[in-house]
């Protein structure tokens, strides 16, 4: 802060405290507008987005691309209305929930933990066969076939990938992974190490390995890919195919993969 | 390879799961766990695959040149160990008992391999249980109660057309009145060849 000039003499003390004190209470009066003017943009922005999320809400129940829309929307924004719901116990005394609860009469989380229920339930169901290891697009086929009568919901992979990460909460045995340019659901609290994951990636590519692919391409020992693919095989996540010559290793993740069809 | 010709593929076609368009599907897997989801998903493909085409027993042979076992578009087949492994399993109280093998001779052997090369066996994707309740629901239905039936009638007659049943095997026929008879609710007379049923 530079003064102007100085006064000289006892006054000089007066005004420099009339000075300090006005710009006080001129950055008050400041703060306080822009304190309010971003409360009336906030509200605004909420009441907005209350309006869309009710007259959209059926949209946003029945229209997976809708959906999809509106959660990249939200999240651009910062809000994660899967997150909010969570408060939905602490809003009952606070009297109001979370404001997602609220606009959407909840509907919409409830949608997301649904989902999770039901890949959490064709996770199991299909451990034994594919080890714990299954591609969004194969939960999504089977989610949209449905098992009960009147089952079968319209879902895209990026609700699968929300719901998948909703069931974050329960512990580390539901995740996304990413092997090549595919996203599989984990199902199983394993890691897979470099070799296995190259070697699955390398499946995804081609639909199957074998050992002395493994070892041309990659240039491993023979033990080293023998082995690889016997970890695999032992925790389902590979099957063998004897009847080409030399073993064919297949992975059931991608069974809906390039080789589909009906026979 | 020759496609056998099938007297028996009548209307749409039988629509194979994903896992038929698998090559390591025809392989049976040495890790236990993954062989008994195979072994589980063998057995319903194979009841599913008979409940289309109407078929109440399967010799293996034959079977082995059928679609059902000879995936002639990927070229991998079932070989006649891994058909027997699976029936075998299909037979047994975990399989969910949709299986039973048919001595050719005699005797009872206790095992499969004692059996005729041909493996003859029945698959019941409705056992002889599961029969005689849907024989005593028709019964029902249709109030034919103290009404004496023909086993002709029953199994080729027109008004049963539309059922499960229709064309049954007639050994097994016999077999699924035999439990309606064990549960007091049904009476078989009359000559072998010509037997007639009273359901009450």
């Amino acid at each position: 802060m530079d003064r102007p000039r100085r006064t000289p003499g006892l006054s000089s003390l007066s005004s420099s405290r009339i000075a300090s004190s006005q710009y006080a209470s001129h950055g008050a009066s400041l703060r306080n507008q822009s304190e309010q003017s971003l409360s009336t943009q906030l509200e605004v922005f909420q009441s907005l987005l209350h309006n869309f999320a009710v007259t959209h809400a059926k949209d946003i129940r029945a229209n997976p691309a809708f959906r999809a829309e509106f959660a990249r929307m939200c999240s651009a924004l910062g809000v994660d209305f899967l997150a909010s719901s969570h408060h939905r116990e602490k809003g009952k005394d606070g009297g109001s929930g979370s404001i997602w609860a609220q606009m959407l009469g909840s509907s919409v989380n409830d949608f997301y933990f649904n989902l999770g229920v039901l890949i959490v339930e064709e996770c199991r169901a299909t451990r034994a066969e594919n080890g714990g290891l299954i591609s969004v697009a194969e939960i999504r086929q089977r989610i949209q076939r449905g098992r009960g009568i009147g089952g079968g919901m319209e879902v895209s992979d990026d609700d699968i990938t929300r719901a998948v990460e909703s069931l974050s909460p329960l512990g580390s045995c539901f995740s996304i992974m990413k092997i090549g340019h595919r996203s599989l659901i984990r199902s199983v609290p394993k890691e897979l190490n470099t070799d296995q994951s190259t070697v699955l990636e390398a499946i995804q590519v081609l639909g199957y390995v074998t050992v002395s692919m493994l070892q041309l391409n990659l240039s491993w020992d023979r033990p080293r890919a023998v082995a690889v693919v016997e970890d695999l095989m032992a925790d389902s996540l590979v099957w063998v195919d004897t009847q080409a010559g030399e073993n064919e290793y297949w992975s059931p993740a991608y069974m809906s993969g390039p080789a589909t069809g009906n026979g | 390879m020759t496609m056998a010709t099938d007297s028996s593929t009548p209307n749409s076609d039988f629509q194979f799961p994903p896992l038929y368009n698998f090559p390591p599907f025809f392989t049976l897997q040495p890790v236990l766990a993954t062989r008994k989801s195979q072994l589980q998903s063998w057995s319903s493909l194979i009841q599913s695959y008979c409940r289309h085409h109407r078929l109440w027993t399967l010799t293996l042979v034959d079977a082995l040149e059928t679609p059902l076992f000879n995936n002639t578009k990927l070229s991998r087949r079932l070989s006649l160990r891994d058909a027997r492994a699976i029936i075998d399993w299909m037979t047994t109280p975990e399989g969910d008992s949709r299986a039973e093998w048919i001595p050719t001779t005699g005797k009872k052997p206790s095992r499969s391999d004692e059996y005729s090369e041909a493996g003859k066996c029945w698959i019941y994707w409705k056992r002889p249980e599961e029969w005689a309740s849907a024989l005593e629901e028709w019964v029902d239905r249709t109030g034919q109660k103290g009404t004496v039936l023909t086993l002709y009638e029953i199994t080729e007659g027109d008004a049963t057309r539309r059922e499960e049943f229709w064309g049954m095997d007639s050994t097994l026929l016999a077999k699924s009145l035999a439990v309606c008879v064990k549960r007091g609710k049904a009476q078989v007379f009359g000559a072998e060849g010509s037997e007639g049923v009273k359901f009450f």
